[in-house]
């Protein structure tokens, strides 16, 4: 029978390890979730883990454009207790730590007493699309929404310690933004970056998309770091303290770390060496059309979709209609930027009736390309899936 | 008086909020539907204080050991205060309710 024999064949090659393969892979991320009717302060409403801390996710059809307005931005934070009340007037950036002269910056010196500078860039959740492994992994099961693309204004972070002056032994810098726990002895989110790190595409942003930042994307500012995860984008900016060595802190050295070896992968309950997440792998994603929807025989429909990497820039989307056996190549849209969403089109008339499946791969100016998300290696906080994305419609 | 404020907030429509925040801003509370079972009483006690029933939620099934680690972690890493016998217990209910079988 020819189940059988499939079944046989697919025995045999699993034969290379005791689970099989597939049992330490990934596949698509969850692509059901619903829309809470519940919407949150200067949201629509949106697909809602928590509401404290406030973890909100885009639905895929958001990416049906390179740019991510505001109001279904996702939104990821650590504490509970975040603060509900800021006051331009009051608020204060502090530089302090190893500087010639400690500053203490209001939004609107930032805004006067710099110069402004933009950059589109995307924020991703290093935990997006987590719920494609299996076994699950450790973490919050998001979809694919749990990052977007903005056009950020702020001032470079490299001006501010310049204003402040670094001392000779200056190396790291810590950033502290004003969420709380509810436990003072709770560490709290502090990140830290290497002054190596810090490159004239790092700023201190205090608009977003040509708007204040909205209160739950870090009003009034946030760390933009183009090209990484987001881990590192600390929100309600507070505090830069400069140091000499390296702060053991929880949320460096514990959380938002992958296995530190070629594949960054390992088996469930192996514990391996690990490293930071950082830089992002080159990903794509189809907004339009989404699962399930209904497509028209011989009528064009335009394939919309996005592409990003972590600065290489995109060289092409290739889109396959036949479960990969052939690709065929998108029109890219206008380059806003190597760090920004590429958006993709393209104009599709659907042959056949019934089930049809839509494929998108993107490859990056580094000849790099995502793999199939049954190739992709489990990790145990389930970071940095980019398979290539699958959506399946019903043509009619 | 906070109530007052968000109350006044909600009239106003939850979309014009960004014209004004220099008042409070509230985040709404969402009902999560989480399983009843026995040793509920201590993780609504001691799980609720930092994080909403959604992080249980949606963590998906996991194994015993995955939710004794979790909880470990909430004390080690987080410094929540929650005892020894507590801990155990509150592994038990994760486990009974969104385990997936696994030791």
């Amino acid at each position: 029978m020819k189940r059988r024999s499939f079944l046989k064949g697919a025995l045999a090659g699993a034969g290379v390890t005791a689970l099989g393969p597939e049992a330490f892979a990934a596949g698509q991320p969850v692509d059901n979730r619903k829309i809470s009717s519940i919407p949150f302060p200067q949201k629509r409403p949106m697909i809602t883990y928590s509401d404290r801390p406030p973890l909100l996710e885009s639905p895929r059809y958001v990416f049906a454009h390179p740019v991510t307005p505001n109001d279904m931005f996702f939104v990821r934070w650590h504490m509970p207790d975040i603060p509900t009340h800021i006051d331009l007037g009051t608020f204060r950036i502090k530089v302090n730590g190893l500087v010639e002269r400690e500053l203490s910056l209001s939004v609107d010196q930032l805004k006067h007493d710099f110069e402004p500078v933009e950059v589109y860039a995307v924020l991703q959740c290093g935990g997006n699309s987590r719920s494609a492994f299996k076994p699950t992994a450790g973490g919050i099961q998001w979809g694919s929404g749990a990052m977007g693309c903005a056009r950020w204004k702020g001032v470079r972070l490299r001006d501010i310690l310049e204003r402040a002056g670094l001392k000779k032994e200056a190396e790291w810098v810590g950033f502290n933004g004003s969420e709380t726990a509810a436990y003072y002895e709770t560490p709290n989110f502090v990140r830290e970056l290497h002054l190596e790190e810090i490159g004239d595409h790092v700023i201190v942003a205090y608009e977003m998309n040509g708007e204040d930042l909205p209160y739950l994307n870090g009003y009034p500012v946030r760390l933009v770091i183009p090209g990484t995860y987001s881990d590192s984008w600390v929100k309600m900016l507070s505090n830069l303290t400069v140091t000499s060595d390296y702060q053991h802190l929880f949320f460096m050295d514990k959380a938002y770390r992958v296995p530190d070896n070629d594949c960054e992968c390992q088996k469930p309950g192996e514990h391996v060496p690990t490293k930071p997440i950082t830089k992002m792998n080159v990903k794509s994603f189809i907004g339009y059309p989404t699962n399930g929807e209904t497509l028209y025989h011989n009528s064009y429909a335009t394939i919309r979709g996005v592409a990003f990497d972590y600065g290489a820039g995109i060289k092409a989307v290739m889109l396959s209609f036949d479960d990969g056996k052939t690709w065929q190549e998108a029109t890219l849209g206008d380059d806003l930027g190597r760090y920004a969403f590429r958006a993709f089109t393209f104009d599709f008339k659907p042959k056949k009736y019934g089930k049809q499946t839509i494929m998108a791969k993107a490859i990056n100016r580094a000849g790099e390309e995502q793999p199939y998300a049954k190739d992709i290696k489990w990790n145990h906080g389930g970071y940095k899936f980019n398979g290539i994305d699958v959506v399946t419609v019903e043509v009619v | 008086m906070k109530k007052t404020i968000f109350a006044a907030l909600l009239s106003l429509g939850a979309l014009n909020l960004h014209a004004a925040l220099n008042e409070d801003v509230e985040v709404p509370y969402v009902p999560f539907e989480i399983k009843m079972g026995k040793h509920f009483d201590l993780v609504q006690a001691n799980c609720l204080t930092c994080h909403s029933f959604g992080y249980i939620l949606n963590q998906g099934k996991q194994s015993r050991t995955f939710w004794k680690e979790k909880v470990e972690k909430m004390v080690d890493a987080f410094k929540a205060p929650i005892t020894k016998e507590d801990q155990a217990l509150i592994t038990d209910y994760l486990a009974e309710q969104y385990g997936n079988g696994q030791p």
